[in-house]
């Protein structure tokens, strides 16, 4: 097997390739790590940006592939890439599942039988409290969506998003568990992270300071160039965060590959267990 | 002159950068090319392999450096050599001459000098092939080695001196108080 083609090729590099399909998102949450809105610039990849790094990354030994932003479905061609790299690979998307219009669902039945699973954000059992931080009617579109999704065959995790993970309230969380159990998605599919101190969180004095050696490296291209983790494009009072770039060029991927192998290998092992931010 | 590009802030450091921040912010060169850490990567160590301490001496490489410098009418580049040329050596006449867009040559007795200012006042403002008289005294006074040597020094500078300007870098506080110190602000 060539070194183009070995999975161990990628070193302490996660095996998984990200891609920032867009910046713009139909929501505006109080954490967003983006400062992602509507009206935001969208700086979008191209489809042919992100099939071309998604073909060479395979062959630099990536075995799978997550899109997030930004809100990725309303980015207009999002669903014919996916349907492009999962034919590749098992394909992740981050999305916050309040935009699943009937016409979008006809479209992703497009995906059946491909490795697809949709990461969808809940943060709390009760609407109230969830759409605090993540906007009104959020919780009842999420609820919504999950069993439709679940119905084409899509696998749905759940990500919950909170500000002190550890001392979670147990009697939220077990409602929590029963509400995403009672959706179809099982506790294995479940995430609890914490709010990262970056982006909007900023602002709203959220969140806990992370460092390079918080994360796990995973290479994530982005219009604005390449980075070490999907948390690190993130963005604050209008300006992109630049302490997480690797590289501006993102093609050829062999570039931030051999970039990010370089910061990566210099720097002491990750510990993503002491954020949970996978 | 006000800069298009500021410099990137400690704070924001891309990792490839980091290492050039080590002790605070550096100087605005590497504080922007950091805006694209792959070629500060590259581009640093080669500036610092050519300008800094060579097979050549450093007082030949500052005579070539600042007279370069100032055919180019960097300021950045003519304010921030003229401080490392006087540590060098240089006394204030060749400092002047140098800096001076008029001939040079004059201020230096030392024959491999004064072929030097030629041969970097011909790579400064020629356009093609170099005078063949430029060129004889060059060979005549420098091996193979330290022509390219030099070359390489005096359009690494040239490359610099349109990089400098076009940002519109400006030098820091202590340049600029040394250089008023020495009556050659
Ligand atoms: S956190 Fe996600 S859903 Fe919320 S504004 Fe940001 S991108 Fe949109």
């Amino acid at each position: 097997m060539s070194a183009d083609t070995d999975p161990g090729a990628l070193g302490r590099l996660g095996s998984r390739l990200w891609f920032y399909s867009n910046y713009h998102c139909n929501l505006q949450c109080s954490y967003c790590l983006t400062e992602s809105a509507p009206g935001v610039a969208r700086r979008q990849l191209t489809a042919d940006q992100i099939r071309d790094a998604a073909r060479d990354g395979r062959e630099l030994g990536f075995d799978s592939f997550g899109i997030t932003g930004g809100e990725p479905f309303l980015h207009d061609e999002l669903i014919e890439i996916v349907a492009d790299l999962a034919a590749q690979a098992p394909t992740l998307i981050l999305s916050n599942a309040t935009v699943f219009t009937p016409a979008r669902l006809r479209r992703m039945e497009a995906w059946a039988g491909l490795p697809v699973e949709i990461q969808i954000s809940l943060d709390h059992p009760e609407p109230d409290v969830n759409d605090e931080m993540r906007g009104p009617g959020n919780f009842r579109k999420v609820v919504e969506a999950i069993p439709r999704l679940i119905d084409l065959g899509i696998g749905v995790r759940i990500a919950t998003t909170l500000e002190d993970p550890e001392n979670a309230d147990p009697d939220e969380m077990d409602r929590l568990c029963a509400l995403h159990r009672s959706l179809g998605v099982p506790d294995s599919h479940h995430v609890v992270r914490p709010i990262i101190h970056r982006g909007r969180a900023v602002g709203n004095t959220l969140g806990r300071d992370v460092v390079f050696d918080d994360f796990e490296p995973e290479l994530t291209l982005t219009a604005d160039g390449a980075f070490a983790t999907p948390f690190g494009p993130t963005v604050r009072g209008g300006r992109l965060d630049t302490d997480l770039l690797v590289t501006r060029a993102t093609a050829p991927l062999s570039v931030p590959v051999a970039a990010l192998m370089r910061a990566a290998g210099e720097a002491p092992a990750g510990d993503d267990a002491r954020t949970g931010i996978r | 002159m006000s800069s298009i590009v500021a410099p990137v802030a400690p704070d924001q450091a891309p990792l490839l950068a980091r290492p050039y921040y080590a002790n605070g912010a550096p100087g605005p060169i590497a504080g922007t090319m950091a805006h694209v850490p792959e070629l500060l990567d590259v581009a640093m160590p080669f500036i610092g392999a050519a300008l800094g301490p060579g097979a050549v001496s450093a007082r030949l490489k500052e005579i070539a450096v600042l007279r370069a410098s100032a055919l180019l009418e960097c300021d950045y580049c003519v304010r921030s050599h003229t401080v490392v040329a006087l540590d060098e050596g240089l006394v204030h006449a060749e400092v002047r001459a140098l800096r001076d867009s008029g001939p040079a040559e004059d201020a230096f007795t030392v024959d491999r000098e004064r072929a030097l200012v030629a041969w970097v006042d011909e790579l400064a403002t020629g356009r093609g092939a170099v005078d063949p008289v430029v060129e004889a005294r060059m060979a005549e006074h420098f091996a193979a080695a330290e022509i390219v040597e030099l070359t390489l020094v005096t359009t690494t500078t040239m490359m610099l001196n349109r990089y400098c300007t076009a940002l519109g870098l400006p030098v820091s506080a202590t340049v600029a108080e040394r250089l008023s110190a020495e009556g050659l602000a």
